[in-house]
């Protein structure tokens, strides 16, 4: 269910410094949020597009990842537009569509798909350990870093967990409706994963415990020299740069 | 139940990141050593639960169960909670990296707010553990309704309506969660009531 | 001879609420190059007395004497606790690194070596075990098995004095069980090794201890079949009267 396809392959991107790339996209991503300039917001889809290019990903599971934000973008289509007040752009029999209500609706389009490229092809395509490791470099608090990989680190089991839960009650006759019966099964079940959560998480203390551990985080650093990690954080700096000073300039 | 990249004004994404940061920073303080593998493997087994989808008619709603972690947690709730959209960013991209902060809110906050409100409750007859609880998986949806539609409020005056939508859409929702969270939490009592937090002031959150 | 590596005298435990003692005047001694099974019904309180000598349950009563020295609080239990390996019973508790070698790197590290000896020391191990090719696994991905292997060399990088192995065959097949059995004949170390396998345990260990009532039946009163026949419960240890 948890699936790290993206970061199996092997493009120019893959082989970035992870804190590098973790850099790049909290930068980018912020500067294309903040930004309202059309013209400015099209470079930025283009620069996007680049990005996801260089992952050489490929579009499929590109468009199965971004279909979450197509369908909440089809929906604000449906509505803003009409109900958002201003200089009318065309009437529809009852219904009128203003101009404000359209630039709206582009502009979140164009953002809320830019910036999950923007994540899709930097940060999808590592591991969550590589993650992890690449925000303990950047001096993310050890806890958090802990946090993170620790929780990551047990969701597949819980999910196990749930499955044979959820296939029991189901060999016993469950069928889930709208009623007060599966309700209650399913707060049971989901009950269960919290207990069992919790009981694990003494025998993974105690197992840290017998390994040593006494409050300090520590890790092994590896990070991944390659020529191409200041050519591209200056590349991506400097094109943010002059990004961020046209939507400023332009107003 | 969050809000899509791109919508938020600049103002509103960082007032909810600087929210997220500070509300992280409290949490991580309130674990110490002892307690972060809890933390954290609950966190995993809220990120598993809130995948669960119940029927609701003929369609159907996933779970949300910030209330259930908030009463567990308390403020450590709020890392927990975060670190799990982080994750689902990560693995589902249903947010990315700007609207974190404010989701991190809309979802966090009301579990923590939950936790004082309901849980000096819990250590008392069954009936009334059920119905603080029910208040704290109702409410705790109840009042991340209120932030995500004060947050696209203050983003744009026209968002009201959607913000309207949002509440009344999710009303069965917040039954739906007060349900499962008044059984989820009277479970915990019958079969391991370790698991709920001590009474105040023995313990801290 | 020489002093025992673990000593329990009269250990007596019971679970926090509970009434009945797991542990009851419980004695246990191993001394340097002991190679001991372990073999007892499903709640005997195998696992508890593992528990107990690495410190993460209490005794309510007796005395632990590892190297040679009492041990009895947090601090000192701590001391010890990375000299012996304790592998768990669930592998999925032992493994919560997100990568392999992340996860046998652990204990080094806390031992106080630099992150390039750990990673050698990790390698190094991984190797032993042949497993050399999983070092950057993801460790939720890994098949049963690979746990098992992970977690024992997660344990054997400790360079521990002695091994305690909490069932370290469930599920596995003949294929890594024989692997494993290679593996612990080949180590210059002791052990203690809980399995519901007669014939694993017969493999890999010199005696064979049983519990009953909360105590430990060793071989005087156990007499283990070492000889091959058939009759009811022959794989089961058991007394010849
Ligand atoms: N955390 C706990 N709290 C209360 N009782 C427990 C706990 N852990 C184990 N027990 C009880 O203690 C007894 C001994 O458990 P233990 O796990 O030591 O048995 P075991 O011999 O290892 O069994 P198995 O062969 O199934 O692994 C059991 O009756 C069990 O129910
Ligand atoms: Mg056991």
């Amino acid at each position: 269910m948890i699936s790290e396809a993206l970061a199996q392959g092997d493009s120019m991107i893959h082989r970035l410094d992870p804190c590098v790339r973790v850099v790049c996209a909290f930068g980018v991503s912020f500067a294309l949020a903040l930004s309202e300039q059309f013209g400015v917001l099209g470079l930025y889809l283009v620069f996007a597009l680049v990005l996801v290019a260089l992952a050489s990903l490929g579009a499929g599971p590109v468009l199965k990842r971004l279909k979450p934000v197509l369908l909440f973008v089809l929906m604000i289509w449906v509505i803003l537009p009409f109900t958002h007040e201003g200089e009318p752009l065309l009437r529809l029999g009852p219904l009128t569509m203003t101009r404000p209500g359209v630039e709206l609706c582009l502009r979140i389009t164009i953002k809320s798909v830019s910036i999950l490229m923007v994540f899709i092809a930097l940060l999808a395509t590592m591991t969550v350990a590589t993650l992890g490791q690449a925000l303990h470099r950047l001096r993310v608090p050890d806890k958090l870093v802990f946090l993170l990989l620790m929780t990551y680190r047990y969701i597949a089991v819980i999910q196990e967990e749930y499955q044979r839960l959820l296939r029991a009650a189901r060999f016993r006759g469950f069928v889930p409706g709208t009623n007060l019966h599966s309700y209650r099964t399913y707060a049971y079940l989901a009950g269960m994963l919290f207990v069992r959560a919790s009981l694990r998480a003494q025998r993974v203390h105690n197992a840290m415990l017998c390994r040593g551990f006494n409050g300090t985080f520590r890790s092994l650093d590896s990070p991944l020299s390659n020529r191409l990690n200041p050519v591209f954080m200056t590349g991506v700096s400097a094109l943010t740069l002059v990004l961020v000073v046209t939507e400023l300039l332009w107003k | 139940m969050h809000i899509s990249e791109g919508v938020l004004s600049g103002p509103v994404m960082m007032a909810g990141a600087a929210l997220a940061v500070a509300g992280t920073a409290v949490g991580l303080k309130k674990i110490d050593y002892d307690r972060i593998v809890h933390v954290a493997i609950l966190s995993s087994a809220f990120f598993v639960a809130s995948l669960i989808h119940v029927n609701l008619g003929p369609s159907s709603v996933h779970l949300i169960l910030n209330g259930v972690v908030g009463l567990l947690l308390g403020w450590a709730a709020f890392p927990a909670i975060v670190v799990a959209l982080f994750l689902q960013a990560v693995f589902f991209q249903y947010g990315g990296i700007t609207a974190l902060g404010v989701n991190a809110v809309i979802m966090a906050l009301p579990a923590v707010i939950c936790y004082y409100l309901f849980s000096p409750f819990l250590n008392k007859g069954k009936k009334t553990v059920f119905a603080a609880s029910f208040l704290a998986g109702a409410g705790s949806v109840f009042f991340s309704c209120l932030v995500l539609g004060f947050a696209l409020y203050l983003t744009e005056k026209s968002f009201f309506e959607v913000s309207l939508l949002v509440v009344t859409a999710n009303l069965p929702v917040m039954i739906i969660e007060g349900i499962v969270t008044g059984f989820c939490v009277t479970f915990f009592h019958k079969v391991y009531p370790e698991i709920l937090p001590r009474p105040r002031g023995r313990s801290n959150p | 001879m020489t002093n025992p590596i673990i000593k329990l005298e009269n250990i007596s435990f019971a679970y926090p609420g509970a009434t009945e003692k797991i542990l009851d005047s419980l004695s246990l001694e191993v001394y340097h190059g002991d190679r001991i099974g372990m073999m007892a019904p499903n709640g005997s309180g195998k696992t508890t007395l593992f528990h107990t000598i690495m410190g993460l349950c209490r005794p309510d009563s007796g005395t632990i004497e590892i190297f040679g020295s009492p041990v009895s609080t947090e601090q000192e239990f701590q001391a010890v606790r990375s000299r012996i390996g304790l592998m768990f019973q669930d592998a999925d508790d032992q493994l919560f690194c997100p990568t392999v070698v992340d996860d046998v790197a652990f204990g080094p590290l806390n031992l106080g070596l630099s992150a390039d000896e750990a990673r050698d020391r990790a390698r190094e191990v991984l190797a032993t075990l042949g497993i050399a090719d999983l070092e950057n696994a993801i460790t939720h991905r890994l098949s049963g098995g690979q746990k098992r292997l992970v977690a024992l060399a997660s344990v054997l990088a400790m360079e521990p004095s002695v091994l305690l192995l909490d069932e370290p065959t469930a599920g596995l097949d003949n294929g890594v069980k024989e692997k494993l059995v290679k593996i612990l004949n080949h180590l210059d170390i002791s052990y203690v090794v809980i399995s519901h396998e007669f014939n694993f345990l017969t493999a890999i260990t010199d005696r064979v201890f049983s519990m009953e009532s909360g105590k430990i039946l060793s071989d005087d009163e156990v007499r283990i079949h070492q000889h091959e026949h058939m009759h009811k419960l022959g794989n089961h240890p058991h007394k010849h009267v």
